[in-house]
Order: structure tokens, then C-alpha cells, then sequence
């Protein structure tokens, strides 16, 4: 548990500096379980701010969403720094970033907020129904609690936690400038089961499962805007000339969209379990990328965004590097 | 017009019955609905509040041929025309807005490749006996059971449906299909009165629209744009799953000698969608572009139609994923009048 006072004065000092722009966080959203990401930019709006088993959203994201306008002649650009909010899957975000050079240390400042798991939406509704209301939620030993309208609920943390999270093996940021909260023990199986389940299904039910899946994908692009390390600011998806991927919604088109995506990924995915979690058509993207990033784990003993001086995987030729599974 | 009773444990022999002549849409899927085309229904409607995407595919498919060419020939090779078709279960907001786009595809020019499937569907709703949280119809002159743009209104009863015929093509349809309809009764319509009326009162969201069009303009600069727009992620899931939304794309898509000339939906939460040639983009941020989705919506259409763009289904409030809420977005707007 984070102190709530504790995170508000923390924020409130960090964007009161000269040296920082604004602040990126977490507000009470408009209804129900919603949180919505907040940009404040004086210290009174720090007391909006929360944490909370209902912040799913990872803020690495805003680093790099703002568009880059070009400068007026005769004015500086605005360099002053980003602070932002992070749990512990949005810290290899931002280190993943800094492996990449995708963003400067010095662009961000860092408020790290040990998490003890997120919710998925879909789990909690399924117990109780969204309320109109805005409800608060608070993590309490194994459990978490909803304020509901109609009074307190308890239910183990086991039962609402998002996928991700039920086998998160980095809950405390490996980054910061400001730690907030008690350490959080990892889980203990870090290994999703559901990508063994696909894993052990014939070819043909694998090809039949992901055909169905994908046909579902209506290119919305919400798993691609949302993943902080799709922050490419020309991306493949929109060029016309050539039309790398057409635009036609079909299974064909659908399938070389999302199986790129998992394969510009790899090495790179930090699975805060953003793209699961915003697709409106529930497509279990997860599974894919954790795939992938099992077999850079246990291939290449590699692990994406934990070490900012580490070089990036697809740029990290061993000579060691395991051979057996080549062809 | 006729009205109809439809008992609940008849409702495949019906829908099989009703696919017998024409191509059936009704709700399918666990998690996530759409619409899409099925020979027999097993499950009655009325399960789940709404489709997660909204029906207007029968009529605007997402991605629809215009003409097929090959290289080297002057003939374009045009698509089959459209089925007749029935679209079983959609709720009345989303029949209300195909009315109003209705009017965008026949402005300039006649569109018929929108008009082809339009005139050839039939709309049977369903009204709504338990709005969600984040219904606001009654806001946008539409109900619970609002009957504008429906061909017949269906009303679950509990046991049966209830099904009154609104147009001709209604009427039409429903002697088509008589085989498993009994007549209504008097108790019958007044059940489905006395639920319309209450489903109305369930409603707990909404907004006074009244001079949002006139305002909007003259809030073109203010801060509000920034504010609500911050946490805007620039993904498509608001547009695409609005029932009005109807703007479009036109690619060409090759294979080999062979393309066609597609539309599929595009979004104007997209920064590509107005990015000229040039470089140029005149909706250079998320700012401009979620300041367009609500003029768009509440002023420009109004202007041009007479008809605010939203019927108050609250998709993009639910499948928002950073909480962007168009309520609350008003709610801002007219404070700032």
C-alpha cells in the first residue's frame, strides 16, 4: 500500500520544479472501476491524484505519445522534463525505452510505485456489475477492496487480478527517482500457463484459435497506440506508399498486422498486459507476446527492460548464445 | 399495422424461417458481439445489453469492394448487388442512427452502394428493457424504445416477444413470416407500454444538448480541448464502434495484375487521417482531433442535417480504455458556453 498523502506531496514537489513540465498520473475516472490517466501541471492538481488496484494503465506510454509541432521561429523548444508515475511493468518500459535510445534519462523523472497487481475489469464485473458511481479500490494483505455503493467487498487478489499480473515477475519499479510503497514479493510462477495450453493444441486447433481470434480484429489500433514500446513516429501500419499492410479488415491482412506487431516486440515487450487490456474486441494478445518473450527468456537468457545499459536484444550477438535450436 | 406475439421457445424456427428468403444478422459472440450474418439462431436476443460493434456494418462494411480491375483492361468488373436482408435484435439507438446517416450517404449524390443495402434491409429492434450505466438516449431524442429508423419493434415480454410493425416493409415481413406469430392481445401492447415507460426511468446518465451546436464555435481555442484530450491514446475504438460514425478511406489493393478499389472505415482520431501530401497536417494533435470528433458529432452535422450525430448508446464511454468520456466532455462545453 502506498500512503495516498505521501504520493500527493511527492507529486506536488516534483512539479512544482523548474525543471519539469508536468507530471503524468492517475486520476478517480468519470464512473464505475474507471481511472483515468492525468497530466497535471501545478502543485493543487497533485490532490487529484491516486493509486490504486484499479490503475492499469501504464504511463511510459505518455512520454512519447505528446506530437512533436515544430518550434515558431524565434522560440525554444520547451525541453523541461516529464515526470511521470510508474508500477513496476511501466518501469521496463521506460528502461526499455532508455535501452533503446528512444527517450533520454534526463527527459523523465521518475516516481516509482510498488504494485501489487491491477485488476482486470472483466473479472471484477463479472462479480459485481459496474456500478454508475465511482468506485474506489484499495489492495488489503491478499485481498482488494471495492468501496461499492451498497457498501465494502472483499475478494482475494487472486480471483480480479489481471493475467499479467497473476504472474508478475517485476512488481517493484527497477527505475526511479522517488521510490513510493513497501517492496512487493514477485510471483511465484512467472510462467502463464495459457501459452502452454496453445502451446500443447495440434497445428490445425493452433491455426483454428488464432484464426478466429484475428478475424475478430477490427485494426482499431488501440493495442498498438496504447504498447509503450510502439512509439515509432512513422509506423508501418500507415504507409501508403507502399502499402506494407492493407487496410482491408479480413483474417489475412488482420494476421500479418498483429503477428508483426508480436515480432516487432520481441525482446522488447515488458507485458504490463496493455494491449490485452484495451482491445475492445478481447483478442488475447498477451499470449502471444509472452510467447515470445519466453523464448527469448529461455534462448537467449534475455530479459527486456532491466538494466538501462544492457544493449538491446535484437543488437546483442553472444558468441555463447545457444545454437541447438537453429536449423 | 400488425402486432404480433412471439413466443420465446419459437424463436429459431422463426429466425431459420426468416433466413429461408433473405440473408439474417442477429448478435452473436460470448465476450465481445457484432452483428454478422447466420442461417439459425439458437439463443434469443435480449441476452446482453448491446453489440460491441454497432450493426451499421450490413449497410457500411467495414471494408467494401466498389469495382474490381486487372491491368491492361478498361473494364471495371462491379460487385454483386446486395441481399435482401434482416437485421434481428439491434437496439433502438442504433437504428436511430442509421437515420441520421442515412442522410450523409444521399447529400451530393446518391450513395449506392450504402443506399443498395439500405433499401434492402429490414430493421427489427429490440427495445430495451434494462438500459446500462451509460445509456443517455433520452438525452438525444430517442427511448429506450424509440421506434424512428425501425422497420418492427420488438419488446421481450418475459416468455415472448411482443412485435409491432412500424413500416410497410415491417408489415410486410411480419406476413411473410406468420407461421410461428400469434395475434397480440390488448394486454400485450399495454405490458409493452408499461415497459418502455419504466426502461425510460432507468436511464441515469445524460446532458442537455440545448446550445451545444450554436456554442461549440465560439469555444474553437479553449482550454477545455487540451484537457479532455491529454489522456487520448489517438486510437480508432471511439469511431469505429459508433453507431453514426461513417467516415471513410479509398485504397487501391493490388495482387499481382489483379486490384479492386476498396472503403473501409477510417477514423478521425488518426493522425494520418487528415495528414496531407505535403506534410502538412492541419490536425497536427490529439487536441484538434478529439476537438472534431465532438463538432463533428454536435455542431457541423447539426448544421448540415439538422441532426446532432449521437443517439446516446455509450460505447465510446464503455470501450474508451483511458476513461475518455463524451458526457463528460459536454458537460465541459456547456460550463464553458
Amino acid at each position: 500500500m502506498i500512503d495516498l498523502d505521501k504520493l500527493r506531496n511527492t507529486a506536488a514537489e516534483t512539479v512544482s520544479r523548474d525543471d519539469v513540465k508536468h507530471l503524468v498520473g492517475w486520476k478517480k475516472g468519470t464512473f464505475g472501476y474507471r481511472v483515468a490517466p492525468c497530466v497535471i501541471e501545478n502543485a493543487e492538481e497533485a490532490e487529484s491524484l491516486v493509486f490504486s488496484p484499479l490503475c492499469a494503465a501504464n504511463l511510459a506510454t505518455y512520454i512519447t505519445l505528446p506530437e512533436k509541432l515544430p518550434v515558431p521561429k524565434g522560440e525554444q523548444p520547451d525541453d523541461r522534463k516529464t515526470a511521470l508515475m510508474v508500477k513496476g511493468c511501466d518501469s521496463r518500459a521506460v528502461v526499455q525505452m532508455l535501452v533503446e535510445q528512444g527517450i533520454d534519462r534526463d527527459q523523465v523523472v521518475i516516481i516509482g510505485c510498488s504494485c501489487q497487481g491491477v485488476v482486470d475489469l472483466q473479472k471484477v464485473e463479472e462479480k459485481f456489475p459496474e456500478p454508475l458511481d465511482t468506485v474506489e479500490a484499495e489492495w488489503k494483505e491478499d485481498k482488494i477492496v471495492f468501496k461499492l455503493p451498497d457498501g465494502e467487498e472483499e475478494v482475494a487478489r487472486d480471483e480480479v487480478l489481471a493475467d499479467n499480473c497473476l504472474i508478475c515477475r517485476y512488481p517493484n519499479p527497477v527505475i526511479a527517482d522517488v521510490s513510493l510503497g513497501s517492496e512487493v514479493e514477485p510471483a511465484k510462477d512467472g510462467e502463464d500457463s495459457s501459452v502452454k495450453e496453445i502451446e500443447d493444441l495440434s497445428l490445425d486447433d493452433r491455426w483454428e484459435f488464432w484464426e478466429k481470434e484475428f478475424s475478430n480484429c477490427i485494426r482499431c489500433y488501440s493495442c498498438r497506440n496504447v504498447c509503450p514500446m510502439c512509439y515509432c513516429d512513422d509506423c508501418v501500419m500507415d504507409r501508403l506508399n507502399p502499402a506494407w499492410i492493407y487496410r482491408s479488415v479480413n483474417y489475412s491482412e488482420n494476421t500479418v498486422f498483429n503477428l508483426s506487431r508480436a515480432f516487432h516486440l520481441v525482446g522488447r515487450c515488458v507485458d504490463c498486459g496493455e494491449c490485452e487490456r484495451v482491445c475492445p474486441m478481447g483478442l488475447p494478445l498477451g499470449k502471444l507476446n509472452r510467447k515470445l518473450a519466453r523464448e527469448v527468456r529461455e534462448k537467449y537468457e534475455y530479459e527486456p527492460g532491466l538494466d538501462p545499459e544492457e544493449k538491446p536484444f535484437q543488437a546483442s550477438y553472444r558468441p555463447d548464445d545457444q545454437e541447438d535450436f537453429i536449423l | 399495422m400488425s402486432e404480433k406475439i412471439l413466443n420465446k421457445d419459437k424463436w429459431s424456427d422463426f429466425v431459420s424461417n426468416v433466413a429461408s428468403s433473405k440473408q439474417v444478422w442477429t448478435m452473436t459472440g460470448d465476450d465481445t458481439v457484432t452483428f454478422t450474418p447466420c442461417a439459425e439462431a439458437e439463443e434469443a436476443p435480449g441476452k446482453v445489453l448491446n453489440a460491441t460493434v454497432p450493426p451499421k456494418n450490413v449497410v457500411f462494411p467495414q471494408t467494401e469492394t466498389l469495382f474490381r480491375f486487372m491491368f491492361g483492361q478498361l473494364e471495371a468488373e462491379l460487385p454483386e448487388e446486395a441481399q435482401e436482408a434482416v437485421v434481428l435484435g439491434l437496439r433502438p439507438c442504433d437504428a436511430r442512427a442509421m437515420n441520421i446517416v442515412d442522410d450523409l450517404f444521399s447529400w451530393d449524390e446518391e450513395d449506392t452502394y450504402y443506399q443498395d443495402k439500405r433499401q434492402k434491409t429490414t430493421l427489427v429492434g429490440l427495445a430495451c428493457n434494462e438500459p446500462g450505466i451509460n445509456c443517455f438516449c433520452t438525452s438525444l431524442e430517442g427511448s429506450p424504445a424509440s421506434t424512428e429508423g425501425l422497420d418492427v419493434i420488438m419488446a421481450d415480454l418475459g416468455e415472448k416477444y411482443y412485435l409491432q410493425a412500424i413500416t410497410d416493409k415491417g408489415d410486410k415481413l411480419l406476413a411473410d413470416v406468420s407461421g410461428q406469430l400469434e395475434d397480440a392481445s390488448d394486454n400485450d401492447k399495454k405490458a409493452f407500454q408499461e415497459l418502455a415507460e419504466a426502461a425510460e426511468g432507468k436511464i441515469k446518465r445524460g446532458i442537455d444538448a440545448s446550445g451545444i451546436p450554436e456554442g461549440l464555435p465560439n469555444l474553437w481555442e479553449h482550454e477545455l480541448w487540451q484537457k479532455v484530450s491529454e489522456a487520448c491514446l489517438g486510437c480508432g475504438a471511439c469511431t469505429y464502434l459508433c453507431p453514426t460514425c461513417h467516415c471513410f478511406d479509398i485504397q487501391d489493393e493490388l495482387e499481382g495484375f489483379k486490384g479492386r478499389r476498396c472503403r473501409m472505415w477510417d477514423s478521425c482520431m488518426y493522425g494520418e487521417y487528415t495528414l496531407h501530401a505535403s506534410g502538412h497536417n492541419p490536425r497536427p494533435t490529439r487536441r484538434e482531433r478529439t476537438r472534431n470528433r465532438i463538432n463533428h458529432k454536435y455542431n457541423y452535422y447539426v448544421e448540415k442535417f439538422d441532426k446532432i450525430a449521437c443517439v446516446g448508446c455509450g460505447r465510446c464511454i464503455n470501450q474508451c480504455p483511458v476513461n475518455i468520456d463524451i458526457l463528460n466532455i459536454l458537460s465541459k462545453v456547456k460550463e464553458a458556453l
